[in-house]
């Protein structure tokens, strides 16, 4: 067609597909009158759809929809100096709540310059903005208490830390002392991985760290002389759940406890190797030490406390102990094998000397 | 010479009994103030405090990061270790040259920090 005609008509199709939208949507003229509003967006305003075509913006309803901010933005849109996209509004209607708007607003290009027209879309986010907000509440709520337990535990294994120091420094027996250290290790140890549990996310333990930190501080604790004993944690990339952190430590700590008490006597120099690997879901953790190994035989001590403690946690982790001649020293490897036709040698030893 | 002095500022009372018996045997005076209000007041009275070993969470106006504070404004030689089970904290928090250390803390790793902390800035390692 090469004229124009001077008044326009709008396309019936165009009419119905803004009618029917399911999202709340306005159809514009240049001057802000209403062409026409999708029924949604009548729903969703309460206002009455026989109302609407003819009208200005600002006259919808009770006049809540006349906002200069709107209208001016609007009209810099129409003479598309301007875009709105996401510009937020509050709806204040008499006798109803502030709702809160989202606005997009954009002009229509059906090739004729001088035809302009609006579609604006409105998107009530009153609730999706509580809820989000509800939400974000919780999650604050939930990490302060969770902080609030972690400060809690800290301070009560401080307590016990306390306690223990004291009474160790207070017994006779030099027996008597070392069960005390011995606890405080423990209860040290615990503090590790609680401290480590504090930092992880999803609370699953990254070992490598977690290792490192739990024998520094036995280390810390129990090497008088740096140079003369030390401890090497090595690990790969594995994460395992806390409760199964908890045995692995656990079970560290008293393997390093028992080799940095009995492997090195006589002033000896040596190294404790903590080794952690995994594939699937089998993993093996080893303690190695350079030091005297073990007294066989006859000569073996009895099993003490650290033992059963060892024994217990393996039990609970699956796992098969290995006690094996190191060449010089001792390594006890502890291995869990989900495949079928893993066989452990079962014979039964005694591992602290 | 006299033993150094240290004021223990702890609101457990088993964990600052167990702060003064690691004071003690590791050769210092120990004082003992329940909260920062009692530890200002005997800063107040006494000229002699070497180190201030304090608590960070404790009732009263002041916990141990404010009060830390204070006692470096107001009595800037006094060394400062700070202890607490509050996992992260912002050592920026403290004021500077005082010692963060999380709870529950080894026993020599704060006396180690103490002796460090009580050495003459003369005899002192040259640090970075």
């Amino acid at each position: 067609m090469s004229t124009t005609p001077t008044v326009h008509f709008e396309a019936a199709s165009t009419l119905a597909v803004v009618v029917s939208s399911h999202e709340p949507l306005l159809f514009l003229s240049d001057d802000l009158k209403i062409i026409a509003a999708s029924a949604s967006f009548c729903r969703a305003f309460d206002i009455d759809p026989t109302s609407v075509p003819g009208k200005k913006l600002g006259e919808l309803g009770q006049g809540e929809w006349a906002m200069p901010k709107l209208e001016s933005l609007l009209k810099a849109t129409a003479s598309r100096s301007a875009d709105i996209q996401a510009y937020e509004i509050d709806l204040k209607r008499p006798n109803r709540g502030t709702r809160q708007l989202v606005v997009n607003a954009q002009t229509l290009d059906d090739g004729d310059v001088e035809h302009i027209r609006l579609l604006v879309a409105v998107t009530d986010v009153t609730d999706a903005r509580a809820e989000a907000r509800l939400k974000d509440d919780l999650a604050r709520d939930k990490a302060i208490l969770l902080q609030e337990v972690q400060h809690r535990v800290a301070n009560s294994l401080q307590i016990i830390a306390s306690v223990l120091m004291q009474s160790a420094r207070r017994v006779q027996s030099e027996e008597a002392r070392g069960h005390l250290h011995n606890a405080h290790h423990r209860v040290m140890s615990i503090a590790a991985l609680q401290r480590q549990l504090s930092t992880s996310p999803g609370g699953s333990v990254e070992l490598r760290t977690y290792l490192k930190q739990l024998c520094q501080s036995l280390g810390a604790s129990m090497i008088a002389d740096p140079s003369r004993l030390s401890i090497h944690v090595s690990a790969d990339d594995s994460a395992v759940e806390a409760d199964v952190s908890v045995s692995l430590g656990l079970i560290v700590t008293e393997l390093v406890i028992n080799a940095l008490k009995h492997a090195f006597p006589d002033e000896r120099t040596g190294t404790v190797m903590i080794d952690y690997r995994s594939s699937g879901r089998d993993w093996t953790l080893a303690v190695a030490d350079n030091g005297i190994g073990m007294a066989a035989g006859r000569d073996a001590p009895k099993a003490g406390l650290g033992t059963g403690i060892v024994e217990a946690l393996v039990k609970n982790l699956d796992g098969e102990i290995t006690l094996s001649d190191a060449g010089p020293g001792t390594m006890v490897t502890i291995g869990h094998q989900e495949s079928a036709g893993f066989q452990a040698n079962l014979s039964p030893f005694v591992y602290a000397r | 010479m006299n033993d150094p002095v240290i004021l223990v500022v702890e609101d457990s009372a088993l964990i600052r009994m167990g702060a003064i018996d690691l004071v003690l045997h590791a050769g210092y005076e120990a004082l003992e103030a329940c909260d920062a209000d009692e530890a200002i007041r005997i800063l107040e009275v006494r000229n002699d405090i070497d180190l201030v070993f304090t608590d960070v969470q404790m009732p009263g106006t002041m916990d141990g990061i404010k009060l830390s504070h204070y006692i470096r404004d107001r009595w800037p030689p006094v060394k400062l270790i700070v202890a607490s089970g509050a996992t992260i904290l912002e050592e920026s928090l403290l004021p500077s040259g005082s010692q963060f250390f999380s709870k529950p803390y080894e026993n020599h790793t704060i006396t180690d920090a103490m002796a460090r902390l009580l050495l003459p800035e003369s005899s002192r390692a040259p640090t970075a």
